[in-house]
């Protein structure tokens, strides 16, 4: 059993250890330092809206768009319906006539065939972005996406993201894990680590947009599929920390395997069925070496960890059960003196609480330097608890499913 | 060296130091956990050899030191579940638990002739409870066994029980095995002299017990 445990803590304590000089190194500085400064010049950009079925949240995201702190004259908006079945055509349509706003509506055909139908009408913006429509931006986001493409070479600059009003605990959950991972892409975009530029709110380089082609269907990871684009086109994905998008998590349990099925199996189809090569690729050491395959260390770790970890649970809880019943219930739940004699030290719990502590040192600085806002202290308990008995779910269910090719669903 | 290749050095070095430096604070906490083990093991020694030496030099019947005697007597009751907790954290391979092992036992034999020698001057009839049980796997039932006599001892304090590891390599313990003339089934039970076999229900383990014993089992001294 420990043959398994202790690689993956290993594992875990190398990964750490490997951020934090990450994050203390000059480029990583350098990006923080740069993140502070808004950006005064203004090109032209077009953000485009995919919507299908979003009639309660669609009118948000426009509002808040409409909101950012930009030039009028330089920032349009296209927002495509995507064949849907509930109001959202009315939705949209309530913003067909203002200027800035073009509306597009198409029989359904998938995410990615609204946002190519969608660069068809971007004009001559020099930046492209996209925002789901169950998020909303805070106004100072586009300046600092803008900022954040400071070479030539880059690509696609990803922002911030966090969950707006976590309610549910499976929210409050998702809230800290969503700081951590700013964190993480702030860490990894510095040195040119990422393979997805999320849904909400990462912008293109119009002109490598085009150079690279269309989106695709990607088995519904078209932003993932992307991003594995860009970086074997040996091109760069940046980070702007401060670039706040805020988006609904899932509030209930099968929402959110639903959606983190569709990641996974994403991730691990795009990977092993059309971008293979960047796995060990030294093109760039950082995707090929450590990010891509950590990531499936991550996902076969999990499940091998939890399956092992359960099942000697499982089976302690029946010996207790089973010892507790050689004597009366009120024994077992006496209570006995206590003294520092019987703390659980072991290497597992030591170096859990050391990970586990160093991820809420990361979620902080996550919160902190994005200026995030909401309650950190109340969504990292929910989060220390959960994450580790949710997440491999998706994570099996999200094998199982590449395995026997069952075909993901949307929602 | 490209920044990658030197932070994945770098981070390499750092896991191993973070892993050395978990290694050694559990190991720390292990060697305080045997040091106490160690310490109240001496105290109970003296304590034992105190009696002991009380007990010969006088000669009126010491009866009055038959408090002190129960007193140790649930001392060794916490130095034994101790011990089973620092024999489960760092497993029946471990040298020195092993040999704190092996010193308890010989507490517990000792502290038995006792109590046997304090009865037979003083004409109490205390309890005892002689345990036999097997870490090695082959005892279904003796967690439970060793959880009920927890539970019977805990509900009546005076319940003198000891517990012994039937695979333990200790010439003393093979003595005792000797002359009860165990047969090896375990668990066994040697409850007032009279032997048993295995452990179904705590019911069924107190109907072992003589009649009357379990209520009245705090020493009663004439």
């Amino acid at each position: 059993m420990d043959l398994v445990t202790y690689p993956f803590l290993f594992i875990a304590l190398y990964f750490e250890a490997f951020l934090l000089l990450t994050f203390l190194s000059s480029p990583a500085r350098e990006q923080r330092k740069n993140s502070t400064v808004i950006a005064t010049a203004t090109p032209k950009v077009a953000i485009i809206v995919p919507c299908w079925n979003e009639e309660s949240t669609v009118a948000g995201t426009v509002e808040s768009l409409l909101a950012l702190d930009y030039p009028a004259d330089k920032l349009s908006l296209v927002l495509v319906n995507d064949g849907s079945t509930d109001g959202t055509a009315a939705a949209i349509d309530r913003f067909a006539t203002h200027p800035q706003v073009t509306a597009i509506h198409k029989e359904n055909g998938g995410k990615f065939t609204a946002m190519n139908l969608a660069l068809e009408h971007v004009g001559d913006a020099e930046f492209v972005g996209f925002l789901d429509a169950d998020s909303f931006v805070a106004p100072d986001a586009l300046r600092e996406i803008v900022a954040g493409f400071t070479t030539g070479d880059t690509a696609a600059v990803t922002a911030s993201m966090s969950i707006h009003e976590p309610r549910t605990l499976l929210q409050r959950m998702q809230y800290a894990e969503y700081t951590f991972s700013i964190m993480l892409r702030h860490v990894f975009s510095s040195i040119n680590g990422l393979y997805v530029t999320p849904g909400p709110f990462s912008f293109y380089r119009y002109a490598a947009l085009k150079d690279l082609g269309p989106f695709k269907h990607a088995y519904l990871a078209e932003d993932m599929e992307m991003a594995m684009r860009i970086q074997r086109a040996g091109l760069k994905i940046g980070n702007a920390l401060r670039a706040r998008v805020y988006t609904k998590g899932p509030a209930t349990l099968p929402k959110l395997i639903k959606q983190r099925t569709r990641w996974t199996t994403g991730f691990i189809r795009n990977l092993f069925f059309d971008y293979r090569d960047l796995i060990g690729g030294k093109k760039n050491a950082v995707l090929g070496i450590l990010v891509l395959p950590l990531g499936i260390l991550a996902i076969g770790g999990g499940i091998l960890l939890f399956v092992f970890e359960l099942s000697r649970l499982v089976e302690h809880g029946f010996h207790v059960a089973s010892v507790a019943q050689a004597a009366p219930l009120s024994y077992a739940f006496t209570i006995h003196s206590f003294t520092w004699f019987y703390l659980p030290i072991t290497f597992l719990t030591v170096a859990g609480l050391l990970l586990a502590t160093s991820n809420v040192v990361w979620m902080s600085l996550g919160k902190n330097l994005s200026k995030t806002p909401g309650s950190l202290t109340l969504n990292v308990v929910p989060y220390l608890f959960l994450y580790v008995f949710v997440a491999p779910l998706w994570l099996i269910t999200s094998v199982s499913h590449v395995a026997l090719g069952t075909r993901t669903v949307w929602r | 060296m490209t920044l990658f290749a030197r932070n994945s050095l770098l981070a390499f070095l750092m896991a191993l130091t973070l892993g050395g430096i978990v290694f050694y604070t559990v190991d720390h906490f292990n060697r305080m956990r045997l040091a106490e083990i160690s310490a109240i093991e001496d105290q109970i020694s003296i304590d034992t050899l105190s009696l002991d030496t009380q007990f010969s030099l006088l000669a009126a019947t010491p009866c009055e030191s038959v408090a002190s005697s129960t007193t140790l007597s649930s001392e060794l009751a916490d130095l034994g579940s101790r011990l089973s907790y620092a024999e489960d954290q760092l497993g029946s391979n471990n040298e020195q638990v092993m040999r704190l092992k092996k010193q308890y036992s010989l507490l517990e034999i000792r502290d038995y002739l006792l109590t046997k020698q304090f009865a037979a001057k003083c004409s109490t009839r205390p309890v005892t409870v002689l345990y036999f049980y097997s870490n090695a796997g082959d005892c279904a039932d003796c967690d439970k066994a060793g959880y009920a006599l927890s539970y019977l001892h805990t509900t009546y304090p005076s319940l003198r029980v000891y517990s012994f590891d039937y695979n333990l390599d200790l010439g003393a313990l093979k003595t005792l095995i000797a002359i009860t003339k165990l047969e090896g089934d375990l668990p066994a039970f040697i409850i007032d002299g009279k032997t048993s076999y295995g452990f179904t229900t705590l019911e069924d383990l107190q109907k072992r017990f003589p009649k009357g014993a379990l209520a009245t089992s705090t020493p009663a001294t004439k």
